[in-house]
C-alpha cells in the first residue's frame, strides 16, 4: 500500500474531528466507486472488485461451551453398581493435575468421602465424594471432558 | 494588597492505559496502541499515571503475547509524569496466593524498572494480604498507595472502612484510595463515607476510584471533592463511561465549576480523545457509553459480563428460565458466605453455588472446593461470619481454620526457580516462571515491534484506510491537504 500526502503551508490543519467525520463517510459509504464533495471535505474512494465493507466492529463471539454429549442418563446402570452422577454440568478430570495419578482406578476401594474426580465449572474444582462405600467396577467418562447434569461418572459395587 | 486564600485543588489519576480498556475492550489495547500518544498524556498535567493491573499484566502474556515487564519498563522510560502499577498484594496479578519472596522480587523490579507509585489490595479487604507488598515496595523506594474495596452489605458500614483505614495508615501507605469496582457508590453514601474515611486518614490524602455502571459516578466524584478527596482516577472520553471510570473531561468542568483548580490541559485532553476515537474505529473497539441508572445492580450486584456468561451456560442446560431464581439465590448466598466483594474471584463463587443450590434442588449439596478454603480463612479474614447452615454442610470444624496471615503459610518459591532456571536468569524470568508455565512465556521471546511515538490526525488518517482491506484506492482532499492512498 502507498500513501501519498501533501499539506499547503497556510491551509488549516487537519484534526481529529477532521478525520473522525472523513472515517464516517468511508464507513458510510456501500459503493464500489464514491466521490462526494461536502464544503471543504472532497472523498474519492473506489473499493476492489467484489469487496463489501467488513461487518460491524466484531460482535463478541458469545461464549457458550460446545453442547455436551447426549445425556446418557438412561443407560443401563448394571445390577449391583451404583453410580456417582454429576451434581452440575462442567468438565471432569479423573486426576488432581495434568500428568497426576488419577483419583481412583477401576478395582480400588473407596469410602463414601473418597474423591472420584473434579468437576470445573466456571474456573471452580468440585470434589466428587464417591458416596459409597465399595469397589470401582468402571469409570465411564474420559478426562477432561464436558459432562452433563446427572450423568453417571463412574460404577460403584457397594460393599457392607 | 491581601493576597486571596489559594483555591483547592482536585487532581487526576490517569487509567486510560489500564483500567479503561480492561472494562471496555477486554483488557487488549497493546504498547504499539499507547505510545503514539503518550506524550500528549505525559504533557496533560495529570499527578499520575496507571499502567499496570493483575488483568493487564495476565492479558499481555495470554493474549497479546508481550513481555508485561518490558511494557512497563518502556513506559515508565516514555513518561515523566509518576507512573503507578496495581497489585492484589499477596495474589499479585492472580487470584492465586503467592509466596512473600516472589512479591518481594516484584516489587523491587517493578521499582527498578521506574514504577514510582506502588498500589496495593486485597479482595476481601483484609491487610494482612498486602503487608508483604508494602514492606517490600517502601524498601524498594516507591510511593505506597494502599486501596480500600467498597461494597454494599449490612456489615461494609462506615466505620468498617474507618477501620480499614486506621490500618492502611498504620501499615505506613502514602496514599489511600476508596475503589468502588462496579460502580455501587452513590451521591448520599458518599457524603457520609468520604467524611469519615477522609477524618481517620488524618494527613494521608484519600483518592476515589469509581465505575459508571450506575450511571452515579460523576455526581460521586462531586461529593468526594466537596468532602476533601484529592485525586480522582478517570479516563480519556471515548474510554470513559459504561463499564469504564468517569471521563477526565467531565470530571475537571464539574472540579472547576466546584472552585477546584486543577492541572489537566483541556487542548491535550481534545488532542488524546481523538487519537482514541480513531484507534476504536481501526480496531473496530467499542467507545464508553453514559450509562442509566440501574436499580438492579444494588440488589444482586452480579457484574454484567457474568450474568452474559451464565445465561449461555444455562441456555446450554435448557435452564435459561431460571435465571431470576439464580440470581434471588445468588444474593442468599453472599450473605450465607459472609458477604464478600462480588468481584473475582469472589463473584464466581457466589454464581457457581447459587447455580448448584438452585439446579441441584437443594442447598450447599454440593460445595467447590475453592468456596469451602474461602470459608476456612485460607485467602483471609471474613468480612462476616458465614451463616450455621452453609458451615454445617460444609463440615468446617474450628481446628481447621487457617489462622494467622495466609502468606505465612506458603514456603519460598525463590530458591527452587533459581535452580531451575539457572544462576543467567533475570528477575523478571524468575518471576514470570512463578506466575506461568513455560509453553505461555515462549511468544514473548520475540523481538518487539518498532513503536510510533508520534502521530497527527492525517497520519491515523492513512493508518484507518490502510486497515480497511476493501478499499482500493483513496483521493481525499480537505482545505489545503490532498491524500492518495492506493492499495
Amino acid at each position: 500500500m502507498r500513501a501519498r500526502a501533501s499539506q499547503e503551508k497556510s491551509a488549516a490543519t487537519l484534526t481529529y474531528e477532521d478525520v473522525l467525520r472523513i472515517v464516517e463517510i468511508v464507513k458510510a459509504s456501500q459503493f464500489s466507486e464514491f466521490r462526494l464533495k461536502v464544503g471543504e471535505i472532497e472523498v474519492h474512494l473506489r473499493r476492489k472488485d467484489g469487496a463489501t465493507a467488513p461487518a460491524a466492529p466484531d460482535a463478541v463471539a458469545s461464549a457458550a461451551p460446545p453442547a455436551p454429549p447426549a445425556p446418557d442418563a438412561q443407560s443401563e446402570i448394571p445390577e449391583g453398581s451404583q453410580a456417582v452422577r454429576a451434581p452440575m454440568v462442567g468438565t471432569f478430570y479423573r486426576a488432581p493435575e495434568p500428568g497426576a495419578r488419577p483419583f481412583v482406578e477401576v478395582g480400588d476401594e473407596v469410602d463414601a468421602d473418597t474423591t472420584v474426580g473434579i468437576i470445573e465449572v466456571m474456573k471452580l474444582m468440585n470434589s466428587i465424594p464417591a458416596g459409597v462405600h465399595g469397589v470401582v467396577r468402571a469409570v465411564l467418562v474420559e478426562n477432561a471432558r464436558y459432562v452433563e447434569y446427572g450423568q453417571p461418572l463412574v460404577l460403584i459395587d457397594p460393599r457392607p | 494588597m491581601s493576597r486571596s486564600r489559594a483555591k483547592p485543588r482536585f487532581e487526576f489519576v490517569d487509567v486510560s492505559l489500564r483500567d479503561a480498556h480492561q472494562c471496555l475492550w477486554a483488557t487488549r489495547m497493546t504498547t504499539a496502541m499507547m505510545t503514539p500518544i503518550l506524550g500528549a498524556i505525559d504533557r496533560v498535567g495529570y499527578a499520575v499515571i496507571n499502567i499496570l493491573g493483575g488483568a493487564v499484566f495476565d492479558v499481555c502474556v495470554r493474549y497479546l503475547q508481550e513481555n508485561p515487564y518490558e511494557r512497563v519498563g518502556l513506559l515508565c522510560e516514555r513518561l515523566e509524569t509518576p507512573c503507578d502499577a496495581l497489585t492484589r498484594g499477596q495474589s499479585l496479578y492472580t487470584f492465586e496466593l503467592f509466596p512473600d519472596d516472589v512479591v518481594a522480587l516484584n516489587a523491587e523490579v517493578l521499582a527498578r524498572l521506574g514504577v514510582s507509585v506502588f498500589t496495593v489490595y486485597d479482595a476481601l479487604n483484609d491487610n494482612r494480604n498486602i503487608e508483604s507488598s508494602v514492606i517490600a515496595g517502601r524498601a524498594a523506594g516507591m510511593k505506597i498507595n494502599g486501596w480500600m474495596t467498597y461494597t454494599l452489605s449490612p456489615v461494609h458500614t462506615d466505620a468498617y472502612y474507618v477501620e480499614r483505614t486506621r490500618e492502611l495508615a498504620k501499615l505506613g501507605c502514602d496514599i489511600l484510595c476508596i475503589k468502588d469496582p462496579t460502580g455501587l457508590l452513590t451521591p448520599e453514601r458518599g457524603a457520609t463515607l468520604f467524611p469519615a474515611v477522609v477524618r481517620a486518614a488524618g494527613r494521608i490524602p484519600v483518592q476515589l476510584h469509581s465505575h459508571c455502571q450506575s450511571g452515579l459516578a460523576p455526581r460521586v466524584y462531586e461529593v468526594a471533592m466537596k468532602s476533601g478527596l484529592t485525586h480522582g482516577y478517570t479516563a480519556s472520553e471515548p474510554l470513559a463511561n459504561g463499564a469504564s471510570l468517569p471521563a477526565t473531561e467531565d470530571i475537571a468542568a464539574r472540579a472547576r465549576r466546584l472552585g477546584f483548580a486543577t492541572s489537566v490541559n483541556d487542548e491535550l485532553l481534545k488532542e488524546i480523545a481523538g487519537y482514541f476515537t480513531c484507534l476504536a474505529e481501526r480496531e473496530s473497539k467499542p467507545l464508553g457509553k453514559v450509562a442509566t441508572y440501574d436499580r438492579a445492580l444494588y440488589e444482586h450486584q452480579i457484574p454484567g459480563g457474568m450474568i452474559s456468561n451464565l445465561r449461555s451456560q444455562l441456555t446450554v442446560m435448557k435452564l435459561e428460565h431460571r435465571l431470576p431464581e439464580i440470581l434471588e439465590e445468588a444474593a442468599r448466598v453472599r450473605h450465607d458466605l459472609g458477604y464478600p466483594i462480588v468481584v473475582s474471584p469472589f463473584a464466581q463463587y457466589i454464581v457457581t453455588q447459587a447455580t448448584i443450590n438452585v439446579v441441584q434442588g437443594e442447598r450447599y449439596k454440593t460445595i467447590p472446593d475453592e468456596i469451602r478454603k474461602y470459608a476456612l480463612g485460607y485467602y483471609g479474614r471474613l468480612a462476616a461470619e458465614p451463616a450455621a447452615e452453609f458451615l454445617e454442610r460444609a463440615c468446617i470444624k474450628p481446628s481447621e481454620m487457617v489462622k494467622g496471615r495466609p502468606g505465612e503459610h506458603i514456603d519460598p518459591w525463590l530458591p527452587r526457580l533459581r535452580k531451575q532456571l539457572g544462576p543467567a536468569a533475570t528477575d523478571e524470568e524468575l518471576l514470570l516462571a512463578a506466575f506461568y508455565e513455560e509453553k505461555l512465556l515462549e511468544p514473548l521471546k520475540k523481538p518487539p515491534p518498532a513503536y510510533e511515538y508520534s502521530t497527527t490526525p492525517l497520519h491515523e488518517l492513512i493508518r484507518y484506510l490502510g486497515s480497511r482491506s476493501d478499499i482500493e484506492y483513496a483521493r481525499i482532499r480537505f482545505a489545503g491537504t490532498e491524500m492518495t492512498v492506493t492499495a
